[in-house]
């Protein structure tokens, strides 16, 4: 994680990709899930309950995955650094066993230190991007 | 009688719910469990008590246990819908201010729209989007919060035609 850095918007350049970062989701990662957000609706933890709901399993919960958009953006902008907006679309479920890759681009640089990027979430088993999203940050300056 | 989404959406469109504050304070241990799910090493979060900005309904919840209002699950249950599985299919946030350890948050929720659109899973699904402001104890805006959720009926209630409202 880079957090220790300062990241200033007069560095950041237009199109630049953000480290990303990739989760396996094991069955241990997804009681981690329940204990990190304590979101216990059995579609994410009860595969029975799943597909009764007409799901293929459980699969990861909202907190979880905006959590993955989170770290992503609180990792490249720095201790400085505000997320200011964040909004996604879960257009696919990320099931249990896959393994998910967080991304992120820059989209946008705007006075005030502000900064746009596009961030999703694409599966391994098929590169297709599940959760695609949008995001604001914003940037201390240099000057 | 088939499901009136128009009287459902008289009824509970603009409905409101007062604020409530979050069960406990803003916490480590809770932070630190958000962080572990992730292999977030964060020092901000995981050591120095700055709150993950996505966690902030979380600390202005009522928490699953003991029993209570988690998030907006207690409005959704209220609102008829033929089925009473629920999906998450997205959602917004924008931050106004940092949160820290210590912190005392609470929420409001208004039901900002009920519409019925057929999906994959089910016909009768009914899409149901909440406003949600979260506040500190001085009562400052935090975050503004919108979720789309969609309330559908399992395969088996759809084969049998069963329908809860």
């Amino acid at each position: 994680m880079s957090a220790a850095l300062e990241r200033f918007w007069e560095d950041v350049q237009l199109g630049e990709e953000l480290k990303g970062f990739s989760l396996e989701l094991t069955m241990t990662r997804m009681v981690l899930q329940i204990s990190g957000t304590q979101d216990f609706y059995p579609i994410h933890h009860d595969p029975a309950f799943a597909r009764a709901a007409g799901h293929a399993d459980i699969f990861i919960n909202t907190a979880f995955i905006r959590g993955c958009l989170c770290r992503l953006l609180t990792d490249w902008m720095g201790r400085a650094g505000f997320l200011k907006a964040l909004g996604f679309q879960m257009r696919r479920p990320n099931l249990v066993g896959e393994t998910i890759a967080v991304r992120g681009r820059v989209a946008k640089k705007q006075s005030g230190g502000r900064v746009e990027l596009d961030v999703w979430i694409e599966s391994a088993r098929d590169t297709a991007i599940t959760v695609p999203g949008r995001a604001t940050v914003i940037l201390p300056s240099r000057g | 009688m088939p499901y009136d989404v128009n009287a459902v959406k008289q009824r509970w469109e603009g409905h409101e719910t007062p604020l409530r504050w979050g069960r406990y304070p803003v916490e480590h241990e809770p932070i630190r469990r958000h962080c572990h799910m992730l292999d977030d090493t964060n020092p901000l979060f995981i050591d120095d008590g700055h709150c993950p900005p996505v966690m902030v309904d979380f600390f202005a919840s009522q928490g699953p246990w003991p029993p209570g209002d988690f998030d907006i699950l207690g409005l959704i249950g209220q609102i008829p819908t033929p089925g009473n599985r629920l999906i998450n299919l997205n959602q917004e946030f924008e931050w106004f201010l940092p949160v820290r350890v210590g912190d005392r948050l609470g929420a409001r929720h208004r039901v900002a729209a009920i519409h019925q659109r057929g999906t994959k899973l089910d016909p009768l699904s009914v899409w149901i989007r909440t406003e949600t402001t979260i506040v500190n104890e001085r009562e400052e805006v935090v975050a503004v919060r919108t979720n789309q959720i969609l309330v559908h009926r399992t395969p088996e209630e759809i084969a049998t035609g069963a329908s809860r409202a």
